[in-house]
């Protein structure tokens, strides 16, 4: 009911066009990854640059795709700041931990 | 606009008609509610009786009892018993009947809306929670009994499999299978409660004009939506360690019982403590929480007067609700942890003692000058606020990690914990359930038993808890089977004696509460009014018990704020959230 | 000091009898669905960084040719379900309900290759002697979290592709709206964004030279 009156009013979302677009340039991005692989760069470098294209990856999706860029832009804030921070949280604490037993074991025992 | 014909908004759904779907399988939130109760009633009888014979051993460790083969309890008994007490407590009752019970059944209503955002997903929710009671009930019916690994299942003893004691074999696979259930079950449930409380407010039902306890419903479902998602993730892991024969949580060159574990290496125990902290330390609030929304509601309510506050208890309720995904590392100070994130952790605990003070002297500044009722709701509030208090105090003494050191396992955490995350909460919830039983089935529950229950539960939860400190400064571990053995827990063996006897006269009024609750339900005295407290919230609009869509399609709209007590210039001393602005100055 | 609001302080979009964000209570509940699957697949990947950090003899298995070009190919299929499963919901906000259902039926067909590719690879692992507790390369962790983290993004895909398909039924014989196809896209397009991170970090981290 409401729904396909939602729908009729407003058929929010980006074109055809701009997510073929999309999709053209998420299969670009993996290229590059790939590219990079094949480069054979230093790990941390290539860590960082993959987990960077990632999360531009994860952006174009949730704002084309999930419509997240169509949708309030309130809806952003109260679902990104969460998993961020809960993210962020585990990131910084889990890790003192895992370096001081990488010193205790060299040999991975 | 998208209105409430999404989900489960107005209008939507008629009255089941057969027993099954009206009683068993339902989708109206207030059967589904009192199905959570339900559950939490008989889960809390199960852990009464398993901390029933854990006292009866630490009270009299030689006497023989016939209920056991022996007559004496074996260590692994008494370590299954702890950790099915502390399981089952935690998430059978300390979980599902603040939230998903009481929030089931009063949060709709209180923002007026016909039922939940999902009715369907609700109904899923509470049998999978079922589910997975049963499956972690079942452990103690397999080989090898119940798990012992404690509530908070450590590894690498947990991961290894039987080699690691009889309960730690198929017991503790089933415990793992029941918690990854119930992480399923809680975040349908928080999902459901988010939506519902985002979207189905009723006209005129601002954030700020929502009861506190619909903050602290809302702020937990946030809690629980993002801390079981990583619970899942550490079950998941647990699992494949047991079942797999992975080594996530397995570090290598393991001795246990004469055996050299060969066959696991990498893993890290110190991860499963992260990941069920993470999860862990949001549960402690997912627990407390709703106590405090209630007990904010009835302090008001009882002493007629506006919460004192409002916008800082709201802010109080979600600054605990942030920091509380900021402390996990405060149960890890003894697992060996870099000093700088202890001293990060230790100064992030101590920074909840600011909400948790706001909201301790807000409640007494509500209670300041108002005209109080002592009926057994009140005086559980009251009681919920002393134990929070008593039990949150010592919070600050274990979150120095220097005292920590000493402390950690100890009584001393044991009576922290169960005061302020165990009692307290459970206060909320009588507290809730005195006030709310009229609304909920029609009678009264009885005011003359009621305060003999509360009487002898106040006093008994602070006759079982207070010694366990002293117990905990003198040096005794948590967890200890046998205290006839080292010569210094010996001479603290007659507050043992105490603590059992506190204990099983405390369990005794619970009885009391028993028949209480089942005599008052079929012969209490009739609620015929649909207000008999005078208070303001939705839900005392509708009839006791109220019908099946709440509002009888008719929506409510909400001109008030939650609290509008003694307001000058109003006919009565109370103003209904839903009464028309003109009809407030009739006298 | 009760404070009766004006009828335009009752407008704003969070006064109540209305959602919010403005849209439909499913597609919320599915957005914070993802909320929690995301921090469950976070801690999954959190895990295989401190194994990885941990176990100085981590192995880097894949070489160029023909791993990472067979994963790469895998990527792109799940990519493409993505975009046809884009065009399923864009149909079906047309109301256009044959295309709705053959663009999801493709999407289908995108996710059920994918799995295949990837149990085709799996065991490929498995004939090299790699197993979740086991790999000729160097620690065991390295199966562990291999196939404890694909498998859960498979099992995902999985549950995906059953979804799919009950949607897909159901929108063609009128019983569910076009909001189902839209909370249903968001939840695969999900599944694709975690293989955004699962292919760079398993995958393109471990290459051999």
């Amino acid at each position: 009911m409401s729904t396909e009156a939602h729908a009729a009013e407003a058929p929010h979302g980006a074109s055809v066009g701009t997510n073929l677009a999309i999709w053209i340039g998420l299969v670009a991005i993996t290229g590059l990854e790939v590219f990079l692989a094949y480069e054979e760069l230093q790990p941390t470098l290539m860590l960082s640059i993959l987990v960077g294209l990632s999360l531009v990856k994860a952006a174009m999706i949730m704002s084309y795709f999930m419509h997240l860029k169509f949708e309030k832009f309130s809806l952003v804030l109260w679902l990104i700041p969460a998993i961020i921070f809960c993210i962020c949280m585990m990131l910084i604490f889990f890790f003192p931990e895992a370096f001081r037993l990488l010193q205790m074991r060299p040999h991975g025992g | 606009m998208v209105t409430h014909e999404n989900g489960g908004g107005h209008g939507h759904h008629q009255a089941p008609t057969g027993f099954i779907r009206k009683y068993v399988f339902s989708i109206d939130h207030k059967v589904i509610g009192i199905q959570y109760l339900c559950l939490a009633l008989f889960s809390v009888f199960v852990g009464m009786a398993l901390s029933a014979l854990m006292r009866l051993h630490l009270g009299w460790p030689n006497a023989h009892w016939s209920i056991f083969k022996g007559g004496l309890m074996t260590p692994e008994q008494y370590l299954a018993l702890m950790t099915m007490h502390g399981t089952i407590m935690v998430f059978m009752v300390l979980t599902t009947a603040p939230q998903s019970g009481f929030g089931n059944y009063f949060l709709p209503i209180q923002i007026g809306a016909a039922d939940m955002a999902f009715p369907v997903l609700n109904m899923l929710s509470f049998w999978t929670t079922m589910v997975s009671l049963l499956v972690m009930i079942a452990a103690f019916f397999v080989a090898g009994g119940a798990p012992i690994g404690g509530w908070t299942s450590y590894p690498p003893l947990s991961a290894l499999g039987e080699m690691a004691g009889p309960g730690q074999g198929a017991g503790e696979t089933l415990w793992i299978i029941g918690l990854a259930i119930f992480c399923g079950a809680s975040l349908m449930g928080a999902l459901n409660f988010i939506t519902t409380l985002i979207d189905l407010r009723v006209k005129g039902m601002t954030l700020g004009r929502l009861p506190l306890t619909c903050w602290t419903w809302f702020v937990t479902a946030i809690l629980g939506l993002l801390a079981f998602g990583v619970l899942l993730a550490a079950c998941i892991l647990l699992l494949l360690d047991r079942i797999a024969g992975t080594s996530f949580f397995i570090p290598g060159g393991l001795v246990i019982t004469d055996q050299v574990i060969t066959w696991h290496k990498g893993g890290s125990p110190l991860l499963w403590q992260h990941l069920f902290w993470f999860f862990g330390h949001p549960e402690v609030y997912i627990a407390i929480l709703p106590g405090m929304g209630v007990a904010s509601h009835l302090l008001s309510t009882f002493s007629r007067k506006p919460v004192f506050g409002y916008r800082a208890m709201v802010g109080a309720i979600c600054g605990i609700g942030f920091l509380g995904f900021c402390v996990w590392g405060h149960h890890m100070f003894i697992s060996g942890m870099s000093p700088y994130s202890a001293f990060a952790f230790s100064i992030l605990t101590m920074t909840i003692g600011v909400p948790s003070a706001i909201k301790t002297f807000n409640w007494l500044g509500t209670l300041w000058g108002g005209k109080i009722t002592f009926n057994c709701a009140m005086l559980f509030a009251l009681g919920f606020v002393s134990l929070f208090v008593s039990g949150g105090l010592s919070g600050l003494f274990l979150a120095q990690p220097a005292l920590d050191l000493y402390l950690h396992d100890g009584y001393f955490v044991v009576a922290h914990f169960h005061l302020i995350m165990g009692v307290a909460a459970i206060f909320g919830m009588f507290a809730g359930l005195y006030f709310w039983f009229p609304k909920m089935f029609g009678r009264f529950l009885n005011e003359g038993i009621g305060k003999l229950h509360f009487w002898l539960t106040f006093i008994g939860v602070y006759a079982i808890f207070m010694p366990m400190h002293f117990l905990g400064l003198a040096g005794h571990p948590r967890r200890y089977f046998d205290t006839t053995a080292v010569d210094f827990l010996q001479k603290l063996q007659p507050v043992h004696v105490f603590i059992s006897i506190a204990a099983f006269i405390t369990i005794g009024a619970q009885l009391i509460f028993l028949f209480n609750f089942f005599y008052s339900l079929f012969a209490g005295k009739e609620c015929k009014e649909e207000n008999p407290w005078h208070a303001t919230t939705l839900e005392w609009s509708i009839p006791s018990p109220p019908p099946f869509d709440n509002f009888a399609g008719v929506e409510p709209v909400v001109y008030h704020g939650p609290y509008e007590f003694s307001v000058p210039g109003a006919a009565d001393d109370y103003i209904p959230q839903h009464l028309a602005p003109n009809l407030v100055k009739k006298a | 000091m009760h404070d009766v609001k004006t009828d335009a302080a009752l407008d704003s979009a969070w006064s109540g009898g209305a959602s919010p964000f403005a849209m439909g209570s499913k597609k919320l509940g599915m957005w914070l669905f993802i909320v929690s699957d995301t921090l469950t697949f976070s801690a999954l990947l959190i895990t295989y960084s401190y194994s990885r950090l941990t176990n100085p003899d981590w192995p880097k298995p894949f070489p160029m040719n023909p791993a990472i070009i067979f994963s790469t190919t895998m990527t792109v299929v799940l990519l493409a379900s993505s975009l046809t499963m884009v065009m399923a919901v864009m149909a079906a906000q047309r109301n256009d309900r044959k295309s709705t259902v053959l663009w999801m039926i493709a999407t289908m067909a995108g996710g059920l290759t994918f799995m295949g590719l990837h149990l085709r690879e799996w065991f490929h692992l498995f004939e090299e002697g790699a197993t979740i507790t086991h790999n000729p390369w160097g620690t065991p962790q390295f199966g562990a979290v291999f196939f404890g983290i694909t498998g859960m993004h498979m099992t995902h895909v999985l549950i995906g592709v059953i979804y799919l398909g009950i949607v897909a039924t159901g929108y063609g014989r009128g019983k569910f709206s076009a909001e189902d196809v839209e909370v249903n896209g968001l939840y695969w397009h999900f599944v694709d964004l975690v293989w955004m991170f699962v292919f760079p970090l398993i995958y393109l981290m471990s290459v051999k030279y």
